[in-house]
């Protein structure tokens, strides 16, 4: 019960991959955790808390939590701007690791969003401005090298969908068109929502759901499943901070947030307009404000409507790297892109990798394929 | 902080484990947990099918009576057709089994042998004669309801798109959909939902709930959306939707045990912190989903380990002098880790979670918390405001699972934060008593901030209530002895945010 060995490596240092590294540790496995930016956390760690008073259960301060549980533990090593260039697999799991690019961090100073980050601030390639203190140059990070492992696990995450694929929404051209993870971060880091474009609280926000999720013309043929709840409770918190503003959302289907949903929606809709369609474009108007033209169900002719911020809703794609990932570890790709997490082969396939989820989703996902890889490594008796 | 050295204890616990209620995260559930090595007793209060682990005793037909005691230590007792037994266990993992409920009467319909219920449709599509009779001449046409008599989650949508295909697939029958939100939110869904319209299956997502006239025909009348008139469909049979609920056992097991249940009677209740197996209480484990077999027998492994555990010894210490068991605490607990033995209430140290909720509320003030002792938080409070040149000086008493993580984080980026400005740990806001308030006022704060997690977040469920009442009693007292009761607030906060809470400390100074 309590006579555990073996090494397992984590790619990815993710909700997911730090849910995994620390369920393996708690197993009494150790584990080599590599992340090939500079910071761990992935896209969650920058997601704010959506609490109104209270909790809405978006499970933000959980990846808060799993990264200092992560960073405290003596049985995982964390290296960080390393990816794994090789695997041989003729003689258990030899891993080649190599730094990964420099380029990310180039003319920046990179700053991480959690105070359990080491470091927190990293200075890039050909900056001259002063970093803050304890800022470590980007040369000095990244691992070398071969490395002996008995299993692997993939969290090597998802990508947001480009928005500037959907040309009509004019994102990348209007700044106060910004996506739900853009959303994320300026709360985060504002302590509540302000428009790109002033710094002014909007009055009049509207989301646009399904923003590469559920589209045919794409080949996106999958549903993410997170932007439903993070719309809705990202609209809760507008309103709680603000109740005369006013918020629509845009959608074709509304997606459950989980556990009391029912509840939650009908609460949700007193405050909050939905519109069952999905707009056709957006123009900018005076004051950095936007017209966004759409068609309404109940209307029947395409209408008008002005906000001062449209956040677009961007799904969850394959991870931009999946494809080498999938070659690197001789892990097939489902007809969708993600990594196909149901072989059983000693690589084993954790959280978005694998297809959208939430973070609530990918950490009971990583604690199973944390179980299946001790067993998997002959422990479990 | 470290007022005394602390000191641990080695308590020898139970290893066995008992699963109770026997569906497919039961089983799972129950093999998980004893291919970790530990003796599972799995009970059910129906018929079992033997599992293939034979570590695992199974006990048919079989009800779990009562349970006492704690986690490492539960005492239940096991009654069936041959009489009763006392078991005792270290874990307790509960998976409750559903029920399906067809929805037939929110479309004002009566079941028969033409409107039918989602399960005996699929009992119907598995059923040759049946589907001989969706290829022969026209076939049928099926019209499935969905989403208008309740709001739906992906696995009702799931059986939906399944059954609709297969209906279609079949050669000459049609399938029609009526959904209202096509819960496509899960792995394939969409895909699912796609294929099934690419072979024929027509989706109708009507504004309002279809009229439905059931006589010796069916008739479906809706306002389609799309083409912007009336539809009528006159479909061979009906297909309600079901609902998931809870079980009258579901409440059962949740009263027997302690635990919380969320709004719609599910158990666990719906925390974060619990997800995705824990309960409210040490030792007690909830499998509801397919991930959680896994996660439970992880957590059931942590605790119990190689049957020895070590805890501190002073996590929590009630002074047998003081205590006259008036069950308070015991009350308060939001962890069921207090008991009374021999006189005096005791707290199990390894079932206690250190919250010091009980503590807080004790109207003896005879229990002590492990590092949180009055004296230990008595002296943070001195040195707090002693430490303050200047104003205004503000103590923050601030939950180590929220805010004193944003207020440490605040501090590593250089959020701005007033020159006055002290930090108080404590284990949860649930333990500042009224003492430690007036305390921080007496020595010279001029303002007192207590900074819980928001409701819903609380890791002891109910801390921060505990500590917003404390606020609104003192702010009244305050007032009542000529003070602003503006110098004291309440606020509750995320671990993950910084800068809101800069903000909100810079906003309170301002207001001092």
């Amino acid at each position: 019960m309590n006579s555990q060995s073996g090494k397992v490596m984590v790619v990815g240092g993710g909700i997911a991959g730090l849910t995994a590294a620390w369920e393996l540790a708690r197993q009494n496995v150790s584990v080599e955790l590599v992340e090939k930016s500079c910071f761990l956390g992935g896209h969650s760690i920058g997601y704010t808390c959506k609490a109104t008073d209270t909790c809405q259960q978006c499970g933000a301060c959980n990846v808060e939590k799993m990264l200092k549980n992560v960073v405290g533990e003596p049985l995982i090593n964390v290296r960080l701007r390393t990816e794994v260039s090789s695997l041989d697999r003729s003689k258990g799991f030899k891993v080649s690791l190599k730094k990964s690019s420099d380029d990310m961090a180039e003319g920046l100073i990179l700053k991480g969003f959690s105070r359990h980050n080491s470091p927190l601030h990293v200075k890039g390639k050909g900056v001259t401005d002063e970093a803050p203190e304890g800022a470590l140059g980007i040369e000095e990070m990244g691992s070398e090298g071969e490395i002996d492992v008995d299993a692997v696990i993939l969290a090597t995450g998802f990508t947001p969908f480009d928005a500037e694929l959907k040309g009509t929404y004019g994102y990348g051209k209007w700044e106060n068109v910004i996506t739900g993870l853009e959303f994320e971060n300026i709360v985060r880091e504002n302590a509540g929502i302000v428009r790109p474009s002033d710094g002014k609280r909007p009055e009049k926000v509207a989301f646009i759901q399904c923003v590469g999720s559920r589209d045919e013309r794409l080949g996106n043929l999958w549903c993410s499943e997170v932007c439903c709840p993070y719309a809705m409770r990202m609209a809760g918190t507008i309103k709680h901070d603000n109740p005369d503003a006013e918020v629509s959302i845009f959608y074709i289907d509304v997606q459950n947030t989980g556990k009391e949903f029912p509840v939650y929606y009908e609460k949700i809709r007193e405050n909050v307009r939905f519109v069952r369609t999905i707009p056709v474009d957006i123009y900018p108007i005076e004051n950095d404000s936007l017209k966004l033209r759409h068609m309404a169900e109940d209307e029947g002719s395409p209408s008008f409507e002005e906000f001062d911020m449209v956040v677009l809703s961007v799904g969850i794609m394959p991870g931009a790297d999946s494809k080498t990932v999938s070659e690197t570890f001789d892990t097939p790709l489902t007809v969708d892109g993600f990594l196909d997490d149901s072989v059983d082969s000693g690589v084993f396939v954790a959280g978005t990798a694998a297809g959208p989820g939430t973070i609530a989703g990918s950490m009971a996902g990583a604690g199973k394929i944390a179980f299946d890889a001790v067993k998997y490594l002959g422990g479990a008796k | 902080m470290m007022a005394e050295t602390t000191n641990t204890i080695d308590v020898t616990i139970n290893k066995d484990v008992l699963v109770i209620g026997c569906g497919t995260q039961g089983l799972e559930a129950a093999e998980a947990v004893a291919a970790k090595g530990y003796k599972v007793v799995l009970v059910d209060d129906a018929d079992l099918p033997a599992p293939a682990a034979n570590a695992i005793e199974v006990m048919a037909n079989t009800k779990v009576e009562s349970l006492a005691g704690l986690a490492g230590d539960f005492r239940t007792c096991l009654a069936n057709g041959s009489g009763r037994s006392e078991r005792t266990f270290g874990a307790v993992v509960v998976a409750p089994r559903y029920g399906l409920a067809p929805l037939n009467e929110a479309y004002g319909l009566a079941l028969n042998d033409k409107v039918v219920t989602m399960t005996q449709m699929e009992a119907l599509l598995d059923d040759g004669a049946f589907k001989e009779t969706l290829v022969q001449g026209e076939g049928k046409s099926i019209a499935f309801l969905s989403g208008f008599g309740q709001e739906g989650d992906p696995a009702a949508t799931s059986r939906v798109l399944e059954a609709a295909l297969t209906v279609q697939q079949a050669g000459n029958s049609r399938a029609y959909v009526y959904a209202n939100n096509v819960k496509v939110g899960a792995r394939g869904l969409e895909r699912l939902f796609t294929q099934g319209r690419n072979e024929g299956v027509v989706c109708f997502k009507p504004l309002e709930k279809p009229a439905i006239e059931q006589g010796d025909t069916l008739k479906i009348v809706i306002n389609d959306p799309v083409v912007r008139e009336d539809v009528e469909l006159e479909p061979d049979y009906i297909v309600v939707e079901e609902a998931v609920v809870a079980g009258p056992e579901n409440l059962a097991f949740a009263e027997i045990l302690r635990i919380d249940t969320d709004l719609d009677g599910f158990i666990p209740s719906n925390n974060v912190h619990r997800f995705p197996a824990n309960s409210n209480r040490e030792g007690i484990f909830v499998a509801s989903q397919p991930a959680d077999a896994a996660n439970v027998a992880l957590r059931v492994a942590e605790l119990l380990d190689n049957g020895v555990r070590t805890v501190a010894k002073n996590a929590a210490v009630v002074d047998e002098n003081k205590c006259t068991i008036c069950l308070t605490c015991y009350r308060c607990c939001p962890h069921g880790a207090i008991f009374w033995e021999n006189g005096i209430a005791a707290i199990s140290p390894v079932a206690c979670q250190g919250c010091g909720i009980c503590a807080s509320e004790c109207p003896m003030d005879a229990i002590q918390i492990g590092d949180f002792t009055d004296e230990a938080l008595t002296a943070d409070i001195q040195e707090a405001v002693a430490s303050v040149s200047g104003t205004p000086s503000i103590v923050a008493f601030c939950c180590q699972n929220s805010a004193l993580e944003a207020g440490e984080a605040a501090k590593a980026f250089d959020a701005e934060l007033p020159q006055g400005f002290r930090m108080v740990q404590v284990p949860c806001a649930g333990k500042v008593d009224v003492e430690f308030i007036m305390k921080a006022f007496v020595e010279g704060a001029d303002g007192v901030m207590v900074a819980a997690c928001h409701e819903g977040n609380c890791k002891a469920e109910r801390g921060n209530t505990f500590a917003k009442w404390r606020v609104e009693e003192i702010q009244k007292r305050l007032e009542t002895i000529g003070l602003s009761k503006d110098r004291l607030i309440f606020t509750t906060i995320a671990s993950n945010m910084a800068e809101e809470f800069s903000m909100k400390v810079r906003m309170f100074a301002e207001q001092l």
